[in-house]
């Protein structure tokens, strides 16, 4: 965008009533942010915060393609294939995908940010995540068994694909009682919710959550190159948690079923459940060494922001009986 | 920690391009009487300055001292234009409507400005490139918030761009017609704002710029 079409646009642009109804779109339609577009510029800029982490050095070296073959490991075949093809593909063109890569994702938040590109930017969304999902986090470890709450199943790139849906800028139930209500109707995006605290629920009592010392492991790695206070945080919380993996997971899952059917109870209790979810998040996250966001290695912030960001959309704005 | 030579480039590139064009501005506004905001483009001028140079070692050239001192004072510049507003001071076309990610823009300087010595007297050679972080630091847990304000400011002014340019930028708030640069013949304070949405995206390329920066700290 020139400065001269900025600059010449404006000068010759009429005077009264288009420039009193800029004004209001300026008063109403910029400056206003309803609670919808502040979750929108919410994945926006995780979205950013992805791209700029694509570009850190150590993503145009071995270690990254490396990482997504990882994710190969104990998937079925015809899962694991393309993940290998593809791992193989960035590791001979590592610089040039990987700038790529990097590129699109800052082009996605800013694509979000951007009013005239919204859609177009979550619809890419759900395309890049559901490629990513399955190309680069091997489908979260799910039909691995290696999904564990704990580690950041069900995959944090698919719940970039599932809020991209419940922000839709669409009004299919414009009474809908929260956000993610309004694009999808109310009874599919309380579905959704359902189905993903229930399953992080059931991941928390598998054995890659529930087996001796496990949970105690995770916290140990969140904590390998973390900074000082936050490797405290984590080998703390691994050593009080060594010997009572089970106890843990099994409460872990408790809490994790009780947010998820609270979305069917009265807007209070789901507002206790919203708020014990953003906790719970908030834990996995400090467990998860804040997605290892020190390490140089990270290439998003892992499932606790995310989680946290689906929650708040399904906060209640009106009461029920209101709706 | 050391990115490709040609990203660090493109990025200091960036920075510069943004100083140079705000630069501009400075001379533009004051020529055609156009108002602007003239402390965050003057910032601007000397971020991108400055940024370059951590960015490149090629390109530095003041010590990190007086750069400190520099946005330091910006800093104070902007927490008092912060003040200001707060106490509901008329607004002026010539200065920051929102000074606080200015403040925070000069902080994150400060920081880094801070940081970088201490990790460059080993390599003292290649800018941003050499090992430079902050997670060693004791004040590492500044490093993330800084970046994500910075990207969330991205993002608002990325909401704020618009296809056309805003009313709110065409004339200058009621009542304000002190003309800040000069006042020579055909002056006046209604003048439309010089370039908004380009101010806009050097707001964003700045951002990006500084935020990418305080990532490669992490």
């Amino acid at each position: 965008m020139s400065e001269s079409l900025a600059v010449g646009h404006a000068q010759t642009r009429p005077a009264g009533r288009a420039a009193a109804a800029d004004a209001a779109a300026d008063a109403v339609g910029i400056a206003a942010l309803d609670a919808r577009r502040k979750l929108q510029l919410a994945l926006g800029v995780i979205w950013v915060l992805d791209g700029i982490l694509q570009f850190q050095p150590s993503m145009f070296t071995k270690s990254f393609p490396d990482m997504l073959a990882a994710s190969a490991h104990g998937n079925p075949g015809v899962v694991a294939g393309p993940i290998t093809w593809s791992a193989n593909l960035i590791d001979h063109h590592v610089v040039v995908l990987n700038a790529i890569f990097a590129t699109i994702q800052l082009a996605l938040g800013l694509g979000i940010a951007w009013r005239p590109t919204l859609r177009l930017a979550l619809a890419a969304s759900i395309a890049w995540s559901l490629a990513v999902w399955w190309l680069g986090e091997g489908l979260g470890g799910i039909l691995a068994g290696t999904a564990s709450p704990v580690n950041g199943a069900p995959g944090p790139v698919i719940l970039y694909a599932i809020l991209a849906v419940l922000l839709w800028p669409a009004d299919r139930d414009p009474g809908a009682p929260s956000v993610a209500g309004r694009a999808t109707g109310r009874r599919p995006a309380q579905a959704v919710w359902l189905v993903l605290w229930g399953s992080l629920a059931a991941f928390a009592l598998l054995p890659a959550s529930r087996a001796p010392g496990v949970i105690s492991d995770m916290l140990t790695d969140g904590a390998d190159g973390a900074p000082a206070w936050l490797a405290w945080i984590d080998t703390h919380a691994a050593s009080a948690l060594s010997h009572h993996g089970l106890a843990a997971s099994i409460v872990l899952a408790v809490l994790l079923a009780l947010v998820a059917v609270a979305v069917y109870l009265p807007a209070p209790a789901l507002r206790a459940a919203i708020v014990l979810a953003v906790v719970l998040a908030a834990a996995v996250w400090l467990a998860q060494g804040m997605g290892e966001l020190f390490t140089g290695m990270a290439t998003d912030p892992e499932s606790g922001p995310l989680l946290a960001l689906l929650a708040l959309a399904f906060w209640p704005t009106v009461t029920r009986k209101e709706a | 920690m050391g990115g490709p030579a040609w990203l660090t480039a493109i990025f200091a590139a960036a920075s510069l391009a943004v100083a140079v064009y705000c630069a501009g501005r400075l001379i533009a506004a004051r020529r055609g009487h156009r108002p602007t905001e003239l402390d965050t483009d003057g910032a601007h001028v000397i971020m991108g300055v400055a940024m370059a140079g951590m960015l490149v070692s090629g390109l530095r050239t003041l010590p990190s001292a007086i750069w400190e001192v520099v946005f330091a004072a910006g800093a104070a510049w902007f927490s008092y234009r912060m003040l200001q507003s707060r106490r509901g001071a008329q607004p002026s076309p010539w200065r920051s409507s929102h000074p606080l990610p200015h403040l925070v823009e000069c902080a994150a300087m400060v920081f880094m400005f801070l940081i970088l010595p201490s990790a460059a007297a080993g390599a003292a050679t290649s800018g941003m490139s050499m090992t430079m972080t902050a997670t060693e630091s004791r004040f590492s847990f500044l490093t993330l918030p800084l970046a994500l304000y910075l990207f969330g400011y991205v993002v608002w002014l990325g909401d704020r761009v618009t296809l056309h340019a805003p009313a709110s930028a065409l004339a200058a708030p009621t009542g304000d017609t002190r003309p800040a640069i000069g006042s020579g013949p055909g002056f006046a304070a209604t003048q439309s704002y010089l370039a908004p949405r380009c101010a806009a995206i050097c707001k964003i390329t700045m951002g990006i710029t500084m935020g990418y920066m305080l990532i490669l700290m992490l």
